[in-house]
């Protein structure tokens, strides 16, 4: 067949002879043309066969020279395998792991969730740590589980992450008779930054920069030793008691973390208020005031939710009685709490209007204490703490005014 | 005179010869083939449905375990669809290489076809090492610039994932100089082999009219003598600047098939020779598109297809506007290849239908999805 009948269009035959289809798939080949390949016979019988074992000696005979280079194309390349191993390109991946910073122990990893949220078959899982004495999340990772058995090895958390905190490894052999340990947890990822800078030189190169930049911000919204590698914590204190002498650093969470949160909608409400009370009396002024006035705030939310319920204004105001004085602030965020706290119960059992205004009016107090509310005295940075008080408590009651309207419509 | 009755056997989900799980449900009357009807679904993971609930960008390792033969054909083919929808630009360099890589593609895959196909004649593995020989070396390219050698998942919307390191070309010019002797090799050692061609000379003919209307693409359909491909038919991506032959076949038989898959290694050689000559330099803009992660395309439709080592390789993609597609659909090119097996099979004898499956050059990922 020659070139030119490739061009001839073909019509169906078989087809119904009304749905005759003409179809002539054949583009016009601009650069470059069609070809039709060369079916060739062989010159003699037996001649090809030679031919073939010529080649297949050829190689026999070139494969007694050893090559130094797996690019080369003809001889033999041996690695002895778990003796000697290949070098593997920078680029390679196998496994995401998590980077810590050598010097001070400090985790990359931020917990900004982006390589759980790409990651296709989902086995990233995180949990992000927590201030233990105000509750406030804080950018370092408390948990961090990646489910080895089902990662799919396409480098996308490494891909994605900002902080330059997840990084694929270059180790292959995972191989393990025991199944469950394939779920690998924090500890199991973290490897110090100088393992990863020893396997991709250049890549670490040009994020380095940014990352420990983005780390040193990150350090200093981390309290205490979160935050910081789990195999690096007993060095980092060792070195904090030998080098400025502040143990404290690295000092267990205070025992605020532990109290029980109070729940608006709950009959228990009075005696975890007490506790709650009883246990911030521990705490340093300006940081129970904040926290307080968070929690009114929250309390405020939570009040609206479940007005419905006539536990809500079982909230005690008695428990105020038992906190000192000077701490006005957080007195006046507490009463804030259970200014809203009340008014949102009042709208439950009377959603009139009135209950709403008597809230906001109700709200609008506890602004004249805390106004006029002598600094806190030990503490340097109180007037920035008093401040942040004043507006959770001016948050908390526009939260309650909200709640209220909502409860109104 | 003895009477023959007709039998029905299966070759199949578990054969070697089969290239996966695939069933061949054959009607035979002594040793000839009577009947055979494919039987696929046995590899099926829920690939489209799947591509549903992730975001584009999820999507695309996904679409290397389609073809694991050809992971960055796949990414193409994808990239290009999502490019088209959202309307995405893509750098000069980037483009380079992105058909180099695919081009790379197409030996590998055609070397790697060429070994099975004679490896399911029964020629078991001397052929087939020296086809994967060189695949070894492409295979370990991929692997410096994707950092994978099978899954790559090296294309991003509007680029790929990072441009290829500085010791790439010269390797990759050290492969291309042995490019030529490889494939002269290889045709030494098989072209006229008298066994190779006593069974693949007239067997599994598909004529061009059935071959078009079962909608065969790819080597298969240029062995039935039909010049079609659509890197010349719908230039795609850069095409366009590349100077290369379309083989063809002239008989539509086994032999064709290998022959075209012989020929068109070379030409992918002469495309690469192109690409380094014409690569720009890295001045020409960023190829790793990083701020791409959360593609939201405009309401619409967008269909991108490829001329992949195995046929043409497209994909449909439904936006709703959403970070999802809402619809999902693989054109692909091994399924369609393999639905004439049937009409290819009629007449031969049994053995030869493996001989026509290795030719047809199936990956089940792909079939089945």
């Amino acid at each position: 067949m020659s070139n030119d009948t490739l061009t001839h269009s073909i019509t169906f035959t078989e087809t119904p002879a009304t749905l005759t289809v003409v179809v002539d798939p054949t583009p016009q080949i601009t650069r470059g043309r069609a070809v039709v390949v060369e079916r060739r016979r062989p010159k003699a019988a037996g001649w090809s066969l030679l031919q073939g074992l010529g080649v297949v000696v050829d190689h026999w005979r070139k494969s007694f020279r050893k090559l130094e280079d797996p690019t080369q194309i003809a001889g033999t390349f041996t690695t002895e395998y778990p003796e000697e191993r290949l070098p593997l390109p920078e680029a390679y991946r196998n496994m995401p792991i998590l980077l810590f910073d050598d010097a001070t122990g400090h985790e990359l990893c931020t917990s900004c969730f982006q390589c759980q949220r790409i990651c296709p078959p989902q086995v990233i899982h995180m949990t992000q740590a927590k201030d233990p004495e105000t509750g406030k999340p804080v950018p370092a990772v408390s948990e961090f589980i990646i489910e080895y058995d089902a990662c799919m090895s396409c480098g996308f958390c490494a891909e994605v992450c900002p902080f330059d905190a997840i990084k694929m490894d270059h180790n292959y052999e995972l191989s393990t008779a025991d199944h469950s340990s394939l779920t690998v947890h924090k500890a199991g990822l973290l490897r110090p930054v100088s393992y990863y800078q020893s396997i991709a030189p250049t890549f670490w190169a040009e994020a380095e920069a940014s990352a420990y930049k983005k780390l040193e911000a990150n350090k200093k919204r981390r309290p205490a030793s979160i935050g910081i590698a789990p195999q690096m914590i007993e060095q980092v204190k060792a070195a904090h008691k030998l080098g400025d002498g502040q143990p404290e650093a690295a000092s267990p969470p205070a025992p605020v973390a532990t109290a029980p949160a109070p729940d608006a909608g709950s009959a228990a409400t009075p005696a975890s208020n007490a506790a709650l009370a009883t246990s911030e009396g521990d705490l340093p002024t300006d940081k129970a005031a904040r926290l307080a006035a968070i929690r009114a705030r929250n309390e405020a939310k939570k009040a609206a939710e479940q007005s419905a319920s006539p536990a809500a204004s079982a909230a005690p105001t008695a428990s105020d009685g038992d906190l000192p004085t000077d701490k006005a602030a957080r007195l006046a965020a507490i009463r804030a709490r259970n200014e809203a706290k009340k008014a949102a119960a009042q709208a439950a059992t009377d959603p009139a209007q009135p209950a709403a205004e008597g809230a906001a009016t109700a709200l609008a107090t506890p602004d004249a204490p805390l106004t006029d509310a002598p600094p806190a005295p030990a503490t340097p940075d109180a007037p920035l703490d008093e401040k942040a008080a004043r507006l959770a408590a001016i948050r908390a009651r526009n939260a309650a005014k909200k709640a209220a309207q909502a409860e109104e419509e | 005179m003895i009477t023959t009755d007709e039998l029905q056997i299966n070759i199949g989900p578990q054969h070697p010869s089969t290239h996966g799980v695939f069933r061949m449900l054959i009607t035979v009357d002594g040793e000839t083939v009577v009947n055979l009807e494919p039987v696929f679904g046995y590899l099926h993971r829920n690939h489209e449905q799947l591509a549903e609930v992730n975001t584009y960008l999820q999507n695309m390792p996904y679409t290397d375990r389609l073809d694991y033969f050809n992971s960055m054909a796949n990414n193409h083919a994808y990239a290009l669809a999502v490019e088209k929808l959202a309307g995405i630009e893509v750098p000069e360099r980037a483009e380079y290489i992105r058909v180099m890589m695919v081009e790379l593609t197409r030996i590998l895959n055609h070397a790697g076809a060429v070994g099975f196909m004679i490896n399911d004649m029964g020629a078991w593995q001397t052929p087939l090492a020296f086809g994967i020989r060189e695949r070894e070396k492409i295979l370990d390219l991929f692997e410096m610039v994707s950092g994978a050698r099978m899954m790559c998942n090296y294309f991003r919307f509007g680029g790929v994932v990072r441009d290829i390191p500085d010791e790439f070309i010269p390797r990759l010019k050290k492969l291309l100089i042995a490019m030529p002797a490889y494939v002269d090799e290889l045709e030494r050692l098989l072209r006229e082999n008298e066994i190779l061609l006593a069974r693949s000379e007239g067997i599994g003919i598909l004529p061009r009219e059935v071959a078009v209307s079962y909608g065969v693409t790819g080597p298969v359909l240029r062995g039935s003598g039909i010049a079609y491909d659509i890197r010349k038919a719908e230039p795609y991506s850069i095409y366009d600047r590349f100077d290369f032959d379309v083989p063809v076949g002239s008989v539509g038989d086994v032999y064709d098939r290998f022959l075209v898959r012989i020929e068109e290694m070379r030409q992918s050689r002469r495309i690469l020779e192109q690409i380094i000559e014409q690569l720009p330099d890295a001045s020409g803009g960023h190829i790793n598109p990083k701020a791409r992660q959360n593609v939201r395309p405009p309401v619409g439709d967008a269909y991108a297809r490829v001329e992949s080592p195995k046929g043409e390789l497209g994909f449909y993609l439904v936006s709703d506007g959403g970070p999802k597609p809402y619809r999902y659909k693989v054109r692909a090119p091994s399924f369609i290849n393999l639905t004439p097996l049937g009409d290819m099979c009629r007449g031969y004898k049994v053995a030869d239908i493996v001989v026509i499956l290795g030719s047809i050059d199936i990956v089940m990922g792909e079939v089945d999805r």
